[in-house]
């Protein structure tokens, strides 16, 4: 009777504390998930989260945990999660070129002001009217250029023509105000400083052209083709069987079949790109606002490399953000919503812009021109030139179909008589 | 006693075999059969909904362009390499099929190359061999050659040669073993029939390597012929297609286009092309195992 007793004891008092054990914590707080890709973007986050949880995060029971994936493969892996309907991930990391893609698998965000982006960039996370995504990073292209070899070109005015009468068939004289070119200004200034036609130019390649199959590498191709007056789509229908798209094509085919770039550069992208112009190989390219801070800083273009907004007319500057969005399958949908409201607040975006990000919000980056020097380009450029193509929930199968079909004809395999049909054919099928 | 015993045997070997089984089920054949029902299916990521199409995606796969210039490609380069890397591993393994100083060494750094990951040899090269700041064309440069290792007439040289780079190390170590298991007294008895060097080679060593060497040749090849990481980190299949392996047609068909119904179904019928050759794979090994069952 005493052991029976004692074993009924025993029994209770373990199942007590196992119950309290398992029992949820009422003042635990939940745990958000978010994916982020490695890099700049990152690290300037991982100091945002860091100063929400210590701060905000314990007023409103909110613990963000980053997840960080391949730099390369993010987007991918992030597919296959939002096919599958998954709730693993709280907030999916995207960008404009991808939010139609994505729209389906995200919720709406309420009480994003406007007012304290950039135009381009909050607008270009909208979805049939509804924000799907809140801006970070904007992301626009430069056309950098050496300072100290353009404002030379006048002292060799002769050469110059010269040249450009050889390898454009064009009376050209040099223009040393790259905000004011034309892309003959600009092919003829690659001209006469690649060694090819000058042999006295201190670089050996007048341009760094990145023509890999590569569909961030289509962003870039867009600008020439805005700057031209082109555009993918006019009325609803691909537009790029006509002049101006033909004339686009013909400009990176131009640069490449002249050897105004390297012959490698059918391989090249961001960070050969980079390469080029630091190791003084190269005179000049078109190149994301993010390259600033290596070419100001490294090899032959630290101090003297400049900005200008790409060749053309019009709104010739391709310009997205990167962003976050709320997971429509998530089981957090309260609580992501608190860390997305304070995301979507200045001093959280400070603390970004603080570590390394480049926010969306002009008000921000005005204030921090002192440490970057092209935040100033990109508040004006962004208004002034920027653009977003706007094909919708295909536009970024567009970008990637475009570099398959196009790549040939900007590294000299084609012409662009012989992509710009079939360039057409791959918009129309995912227009479909 | 001898039908029990049989039975029995048999019970024993299924219940010990069974959790092998149950793997086998639930990471092989489930996935295929889930692979198969995706290929069926209309599922591209910006549409929401998915709804079974039948052998529609099939028919498409089977009648586009790109995917067949990438199997064509894709055999290419996997051919090419395959033969190069067997000839260069099994010379390889005739040079260290004796003494010499230094062995041990040379022979560690041999297998170093297929210790690195094919994506980070691939970043490796890619930085080695960029031309504005890579170390070989700077050597090149310096002895005055000029050559563009990635120029889009030289790129697919300039793959085969990083692919044999890194994958000679398994011909050779395969081939290395299989000489280890030669008798000398074979080499004895062809040295007492006056037979040299070279006829040595041909009439006894490789005859009787025939099996292991064809062994080699069809795993490396089957290898080859998945080959997505280095290629994609290098040439991202360009300039336009030229370089697409079937895997990069498959990943990008399915990660950047999004149909992942058509990518099931051009993964299926890769499956469906190479099967035919499983028999020929299992009778060379059965003969390299001297098991003819």
């Amino acid at each position: 009777m005493r052991v029976k007793k004692s074993a009924i004891a025993l029994v209770s008092a373990l199942s007590l504390v196992v119950g309290l054990a398992v029992l949820p914590n009422a003042n635990a707080a939940t745990t958000v998930k978010m994916v982020l890709w490695p890099g700049p973007e990152g690290d300037a986050m991982q100091k945002v989260v860091d100063a929400y949880n210590s701060s905000q995060g314990k007023k409103d029971g909110v613990t963000v945990k980053m997840i960080l994936l391949s730099r390369d493969n993010t987007f991918a892996k992030e597919a296959a999660l939002m096919k599958a309907k998954s709730s693993e991930y709280d907030i999916y990391f995207t960008a404009s070129y991808l939010v139609g893609q994505h729209a389906p698998y995200l919720s709406d965000l309420k009480g994003v002001k406007d007012s304290l982006y950039l135009k381009a960039s909050v607008n270009s996370l909208k979805v049939a009217g509804k924000q799907k995504a809140l801006p970070l990073d904007t992301s626009l292209h430069f056309m950098y250029y050496r300072k100290d070899l353009v404002s030379s070109l006048t002292a060799n005015a002769a050469k110059y023509t010269a040249i450009a009468k050889t390898v454009l068939g064009k009376d050209l004289k040099p223009n040393t105000n790259p905000a004011t070119w034309n892309w003959d200004d600009a092919l003829a200034t690659a001209a006469f400083f690649t060694q090819k036609y000058n042999p006295e130019s201190p670089t050996k390649y007048g341009y760094a052209l990145p023509a890999k199959n590569l569909l961030y590498n289509t962003m870039i191709w867009n600008d020439v083709l805005w700057g031209l007056g082109g555009n993918w789509l006019k009325n609803g229908k691909p537009n790029l069987n006509t002049p101006s798209g033909k004339a686009a094509i013909d400009v990176y085919n131009t640069i490449y079949t002249k050897g105004l770039t390297s012959p490698e550069s059918s391989q090249w992208e961001y960070a050969e790109t980079n390469a080029a112009l630091t190791s003084g190989n190269a005179a000049m390219a078109l190149q994301w606002n993010a390259a600033y801070s290596e070419l100001s800083t490294t090899g032959s273009t630290k101090d003297q490399i400049g900005i200008a907004p790409p060749p053309g007319k019009g709104a010739r500057t391709h310009v997205h953000a990167l962003a976050v969005g709320l997971n429509k399958f998530s089981k957090n949908q309260a609580a992501s919503a608190k860390w997305m409201a304070y995301l979507a607040t200045v001093p959280a975006m400070k603390t970004y812009a603080t570590a390394g990000g480049v926010p969306s919000m002009p008000e921000i980056l005005k204030g921090m021109v002192a440490t970057n020097a092209s935040f100033a380009n990109i508040i004006e450029y962004a208004g002034k030139f920027g653009y977003s193509e706007s094909a919708g929930p295909r536009e970024f199968d567009i970008y990637a179909a475009l570099a398959e079909v196009l790549s040939p004809a900007w590294s000299g395999q084609k012409t662009s008589a012989d992509v710009a049909a079939a360039a057409d054919a791959a918009i129309q099928k995912l227009l479909k | 006693m001898s039908t029990t015993f049989n039975r029995e045997r048999k019970v024993a070997g299924w219940i010990l075999s069974a959790p092998l089984l149950i793997l086998l089920a639930g990471l092989l054949i489930w996935p295929i059969y889930l692979g198969f029902q995706t290929s069926i299916t209309h599922d591209v990521l910006s549409e929401f909904e998915t709804y079974p199409v039948g052998f529609e995606n099939y028919k498409s796969i089977l009648s586009e362009p790109n995917f067949w210039s990438s199997i064509r490609f894709t055999l290419i380069f996997a051919l090419t390499a395959t033969i190069i890397e067997l000839i260069l591993g099994f010379a390889l393994a005739l040079l260290f099929d004796r003494y010499f100083p230094g062995k041990r060494i040379l022979f560690s750094l041999m297998l170093v190359p297929i210790m690195i990951a094919p994506s980070l040899m691939a970043v490796m090269f890619r930085l080695i061999l960029n031309e504005n700041i890579g170390v070989i064309p700077g050597l090149l440069n310096k002895i005055g050659l000029s050559y563009s290792i990635f120029d889009q007439n030289n790129v697919f040289t300039s793959l085969i040669i990083l692919d044999v780079i890194e994958f000679t190390a398994f011909t050779f170590l395969l081939s290395y073993s299989a000489l280890q298991n030669m008798s000398q007294e074979i080499y004895e008895a062809a040295a007492i029939d006056g037979a040299n060097k070279t006829q040595t080679l041909w009439r006894v060593t490789l005859p009787i390597l025939k099996p292991a060497l064809a062994i080699v040749f069809l795993l490396r090849i089957l290898d080859s012929i998945r080959t997505f990481d280095s290629i994609y980190i290098l040439t991202g299949g360009g300039p336009g297609t030229t370089t697409q392996t079937v895997g990069i047609y498959i990943y990008k068909t399915a990660f950047i286009y999004g149909d992942f119904g058509l990518a099931a179904s051009a993964a299926i019928v890769l499956v469906l092309l190479l099967a035919p050759f499983m028999p020929s794979i299992i009778k060379q090994f059965n003969l390299g195992t001297g098991d003819s069952k």
